[in-house]
């Protein structure tokens, strides 16, 4: 024992996962504000710029037993994305005979041409009421599932997080609030045939009096709704490495884009509506725009604030100080699309969902936006973080087109 | 406008609990507030130098489902930096924030909390206050609707949330600080610039901070400022609670 070498002293480096772990803070400190000998730029300890989103990949159509379906990719966090189509009758809804049989014979109701499908630019206004059916008779039913053992802090086959219950809601009200999906869309008509004299002759020319085919305004008059479509919209998270909204927004849109609808009517002899299972006669949903969502977060030097008597600056004051002179405790970062590692350091989030108008050419509309957790993001902030959603919105839009 | 009416510490048994009725949205929300408790389910490697925050909402008529989940997520973000938990006696336990909506309008599947969202706030903060939990600042928050005629109605009603074109809650501290900002529906930053004008106008008045730091609260077309309201609430219970000491001066 005595013989052996001098003990030589422990090395006190650490090697730089290590330190991560130990002190994450600091870890992340340390590279958003490098010593300024250093001359390093301030950058995440991802490698990202803050205001730079991970790489982003989707694909569709890759679960064949869905209607629409699509995996997408942001960084580490995959989401899976389904859509399925089943059909409710309008006879199993309790309250359809007294809410909607005026209103299912109504003249006015617009008919649109499935041949001629409204483009996804144009704006036209249908009747609001008509929009009313997908959140009355909850014709889209999203779920989002977390306990896949996407992170290790989700257990598999455990029930529903918080968290997964609130994205689920948030989905949800996102698809209705965007009106995304269009009810016309997912409502199967009957058209009973005309027996009246006078349409004797012209039956005869017209063989194929078809509900889907034929649509003319006169024949309109008592089209009724026998069905509709319910879509089912499950999205699971496979891999979990923050951000969820985002990328499961994103496979949402993304499996909606690719969801095909068979054609369906109504058949009278069997008093049931029945499927084609020709893949030519199927048609694609027609979506109103394009919201595309982007998050954020703020990372603030001060961990050590609670340890402390908090002393908040007014905000008067606090708008005073340029970012830029910002020193010390008080500076933050605002960092796009957070990986799981700044998500666990940070508290406050934006969450910013915008679409554009006509396709990319029109103005940004803002569709969506959260702010909760925290006083460093005011209203520039805002603003230039809605800028920041806009381009976000032609990189999506772009990788969207091509899958 | 009729403003809201509160009452500090209606239940007996509770560390701390408030009762809220805005007459404009129609909602009547009982909150109670248990701090500091012992957890059973919580894991000391989850921060332990701080306190855990956990709010529950109960819908008026219905069991609680996937929307109150996402509600008290927001709730507990807000409160969550507000609740100064490592004050001594805090960390490691738990602040316990229960909300009951005892009338007004329940929410549909899939509907947003937003017109509940300030009531639900403010039910909360006040029972804080009742429960003597300790506070770095306090807030208000409003519930705005921008129709399509581009006007703005303060606190609408759940007909006029329904057909508006946008809805947004904003929730400032007594400081100023733009604390929550819960928006959905179509509109664009200007809109959003004019709503948080208002919002701001509605709990902090239109003259925000006089010279000598003081929050000056003037009254306007809005009535009374919200922060006032609220501090005028606290204010009253005091002098009801230690009416004894102030008699016997």
């Amino acid at each position: 024992m005595a013989s052996a070498a001098p003990s030589v002293p422990p090395s006190l480096t650490l090697p730089p996962s290590q330190f991560a772990r130990l002190q994450p803070h600091a870890y992340l400190l340390a590279h958003l504000s490098p010593p300024a000998s250093s001359n390093q730029p301030s950058i995440r300890a991802n490698g990202r710029a803050p205001s730079q989103f991970r790489v982003t990949s989707a694909n569709t159509g890759s679960l064949t037993h869905t209607n629409g379906s699509a995996v997408v990719r942001v960084g580490d966090t995959t989401a899976v994305c389904g859509v399925r189509a089943e059909i409710l009758p309008t006879d199993d809804i309790a309250s359809w005979s007294v809410s909607h049989s005026s209103s299912s014979t109504n003249k006015r109701r617009k008919l649109t041409n499935p041949a001629q499908k409204p483009t996804q630019d144009d704006n036209e206004e249908e009747d609001p009421e008509d929009e009313t059916h997908i959140q009355q008779l909850n014709l889209l039913v999203p779920n989002l599932s977390l306990s896949t053992g996407c992170a290790p802090g989700f257990i598999p086959g455990a029930p529903p997080s918080a968290l997964a219950q609130s994205l689920s809601h948030q989905i949800l009200n996102l698809l209705h609030t965007t009106r995304l999906v269009r009810a016309e869309d997912l409502r199967i008509w009957y058209q009973p045939p005309s027996l009246g004299s006078e349409d004797l002759e012209r039956h005869n020319g017209s063989e194929q009096m078809d509900v889907d085919t034929e649509r003319g305004e006169e024949v309109g008059k008592d089209k009724e709704i026998k069905a509709f479509w319910v879509l089912y919209i499950d999205i699971m998270i496979i891999s979990l490495a923050g951000n969820p909204f985002d990328a499961a927004w994103a496979a949402v849109l993304a499996a909606l884009r690719d969801t095909k609808l068979p054609r369906a009517w109504w058949d009278v002899d069997n008093e049931m509506v029945v499927c084609s299972d020709a893949v030519s006669e199927s048609r694609k949903l027609s979506l109103r725009g394009l919201p595309v969502a982007s998050s954020f977060c703020v990372f603030e030097a001060d961990a050590a604030a609670g340890w402390r008597a908090v002393i908040i600056p007014d905000a008067e004051e606090e708008r005073e100080i340029e970012e830029s002179a910002r020193k010390g405790i008080q500076r933050r970062w605002i960092l796009a699309d957070p990986d799981g590692y700044e998500e666990g350091l940070t508290q406050e989030r934006v969450s910013i969902v915008v679409d554009k108008e006509q396709g990319g050419k029109g103005k940004t509309v803002i569709v969506k936006m959260e702010k909760n957790g925290g006083w460093a993001v005011d209203g520039k902030e805002l603003k230039a973080l809605v800028d920041i959603s806009a381009q976000r919105w032609e990189e999506v839009k772009h990788i969207l087109e091509q899958c | 406008m009729v403003g809201p009416t509160a009452t500090l510490t209606p239940l007996a048994r509770a560390d701390g609990s408030a009762s809220y009725q805005c007459p404009s949205t129609g909602s009547n929300i009982l909150g109670s507030v248990n701090a500091p408790v012992e957890l059973p389910g919580r894991r000391d490697a989850l921060k332990p130098e701080d306190a855990t925050v956990e709010v529950f909402v109960k819908p008026g008529t219905a069991p609680a489902g996937v929307s109150e989940r996402y509600v008290e997520g927001i709730i507990k973000g807000v409160l969550g930096r507000l609740i100064l938990g490592r004050e001594r006696g805090y960390p490691r336990r738990g602040v316990v924030v229960t909300l009951a909506t005892v009338g007004g309008e329940s929410v549909g599947r899939g509907d947003s909390y937003l017109t509940l969202l300030p009531a639900l706030l403010h039910t909360a903060l006040l029972a804080l206050l009742s429960a003597s939990v300790p506070l770095s600042m306090t807030f208000s928050a409003t519930v705005l609707a921008v129709c399509d005629s581009g006007d703005i109605i303060r606190e609408p009603s759940t007909e006029q949330a329904a057909a508006a074109k946008s809805l947004h809650v904003l929730a400032f501290s007594s400081k100023g600080h733009l604390l929550l900002n819960e928006s959905q529906g179509a509109f664009d930053f200007e809109a959003w610039e004019k709503v948080h004008q208002r919002a701001l106008a509605i709990c902090h008045g239109t003259s925000a901070i006089g010279s000598d730091g003081d929050i000056a609260m003037v009254e306007d077309v809005d009535g009374q400022p919200l922060e006032g309201t609220m501090r005028e609430t606290i204010e009253d219970q005091v002098h009801r609670d230690y009416a004894w000491k102030i008699d016997a001066v």
